[in-house]
């Protein structure tokens, strides 16, 4: 039996043969090759995920390497994607890998959510982290939020019929409000908790074992050594997840909602 | 202290650590070196030496006696096909190396017991505990507290984990369990479950600790475990203190040497 990779979670009740089946079969876009993506692409690669889409449009930079702990020194100005690939197939070299070399916009982002059973958002833009969470609801798929900044981060899940991004937080902050990771600093360890939550989370979703975040939010402080859950409620006027929704339609989202990711009214 | 020390590669490399007040130059100069011992490199020992490396750690010694099974890769992400069968410390050192050929990697092919551990363990600046018996972590905790270095723990059962630090004086394993489990007791192994994300959470924590030890900075996980469910995804907080009792780190302490140690941990010697 010890020759059978997947052993240890066939043996978990939680899993066993038919989920370790249900995880093969299973399809997950990653969007966000980085800090978050990369604990999310090898957990999600170790464990058994099917097929894995892969999305990012960057480069490998000797920056990164403080904390993306998929890729190599040697890596540097490869794009990530095809990176990201390689060291996969190191792991496993039967997955199922859809290197996609693309910007999420709102052209792309239907065709990308509506081909995957489930998306993680490991992004690092707010605008693309609240397309990411319009697209999902629109098209009723689960999605696996995940930010990180300095020493912590934050996750939650958001389920179809579930509270959502906005009706936690509404609009996405303005610009100047926000510090960027090159501007306030990131520990690599910090991202690994957080991404390493939302592998749990999205193999949870595809399982439909346990309780995921869905209206709960993960906090994570790696310096004071502090993790909370709070938990937040659908919001009954909620602009995308609400009978009230405003933001009806992915093929009118530029009408919709501003480039920054704001409703317009 | 001047950034000037740092070569400009460094500068790029670890920008995001720079920009960091807590660690800042003066703080990577002190990661660079440091000197971290990751007993254990599987579950929870290959995220703890992947961050730790990524971070500029100077040097990494990895201690396994094992070799890379294919049921290992489900969750040991340091380890690739390419390494089946052979030693698992020297494919996490082609790893480690891979990612940053700055960091110093001493591959140690052994298994730690009380002969070799107080001169193991006395190389190094912080222990990182990443195995998976209970007989391991007594006899680190007893090692790390008798050299007085600081003993970063990290175990996962199943669905469930936990990591906390234990700093010499402030209490060590014995204090968090004073009595071994019983003979027979079931432990991490390749007869039990465990889901593939769950130790990245633990091992990437216990690598955190790590860095707030180097750096001296944060609250440290000390005199506090922090339990994780992954199924109902929550994290619980318990508080001890050490004992005044404890054989090792009490008031009247009765384990000197690691030659004491085989009498007090007596209850487990059947189950090793």
């Amino acid at each position: 039996m010890t020759a059978d990779r997947h052993h240890r979670q066939r043996i978990l009740a939680e899993v066993g043969e038919a989920g370790q089946q249900r995880l093969e079969r299973a399809s997950v876009a990653i969007v966000g090759l980085g800090g978050l993506g990369s604990p999310v692409a090898l957990y999600l690669a170790a464990a058994g995920v099917g097929r894995l889409g892969l999305i990012d449009d960057q480069q490998v930079e000797l920056s990164n390497l403080n904390r993306q702990i998929l890729f190599e020194d040697c890596d540097v100005g490869r794009p990530k994607v095809e990176a990201a690939a390689g060291r996969l197939l190191i792991l496993d070299s039967g997955l199922r890998l859809d290197a996609r070399k693309e910007t999420v916009g709102a052209s792309n982002v239907e065709a990308i959510v509506a081909e995957y059973d489930l998306v993680v958002d490991a992004t690092d833009s707010f605008e693309t982290k609240f397309l990411l969470n319009d697209a999902a609801v629109l098209l009723r798929k689960p999605l696996v939020h995940g930010a990180v900044l300095r020493w912590g981060g934050q996750a939650t899940t958001v389920l179809p019929d579930g509270p959502c991004l906005r009706c936690l937080f509404r609009e996405p902050p303005d610009p100047a409000d926000i510090e960027t990771c090159e501007e306030a600093g990131i520990i690599g360890a910090a991202s690994g908790v957080v991404g390493s939550v939302q592998a749990e989370e999205a193999l949870k979703v595809i399982l439909n074992v346990g309780t995921p975040l869905s209206g709960r939010i993960f906090h994570h402080d790696g310096l004071r050594g502090e993790t909370r859950i709070t938990t937040f409620p659908r919001d009954s006027d909620c602009p995308v997840c609400s009978p009230r929704a405003r933001i009806t339609d992915l093929s009118r989202y530029d009408e919709q909602v501003s480039p920054r990711g704001h409703v317009r009214s | 202290m001047p950034e000037a020390s740092l070569t400009a590669e460094q500068r790029q490399r670890y920008a995001r650590h720079l920009a960091l007040a807590e660690i800042g130059p003066a703080g990577q100069r002190r990661l660079l070196r440091s000197s971290v011992l990751i007993v254990g490199v599987g579950a929870l020992g290959s995220p703890a030496a992947l961050y730790l490396a990524a971070a500029g750690v100077g040097a990494i010694g990895l201690v396994d006696h094992d070799y890379v099974r294919l049921s290992n890769l489900q969750r040991q992400v340091i380890h690739s096909t390419a390494g089946l069968n052979r030693s698992k410390v020297d494919g996490a050192a082609r790893t480690v190396g891979a990612l940053n050929p700055e960091v110093k990697v001493d591959a140690i092919e052994a298994t730690v017991d009380e002969h070799n551990a107080m001169e193991l363990l006395q190389r190094y600046d912080v222990i990182v505990d990443g195995t998976d018996t209970f007989h391991a972590r007594y006899l680190l905790s007893d090692a790390a507290y008798l050299l007085r270095k600081p003993l970063v723990h990290g175990s996962i059962f199943r669905i469930e984990g936990q990591v906390t630090v234990f700093v010499p004086g402030r209490g060590c394993y014995r204090c968090l369990y004073p009595e071994p489990p019983p003979a027979g007791a079931i432990e991490e192994s390749e007869q039990v479950g465990v889901l593939a994300p769950l130790p990245g959470i633990i091992g990437t924590i216990q690598a955190a600790e790590t860095i707030k030890q180097i750096t001296r900075t944060g609250d440290p996980l000390v005199n506090r475990v922090l339990l994780h469910d992954t199924m109902a995804m929550t994290f619980r907080e318990v508080r001890y203190r050490r004992n005044p009792a404890c054989p090792t780190c009490g008031d009247r302490p009765t384990v000197h040497s690691l030659a004491d140690y085989r009498a007090v941990v007596g209850a487990e010697e059947g189950r090793a």
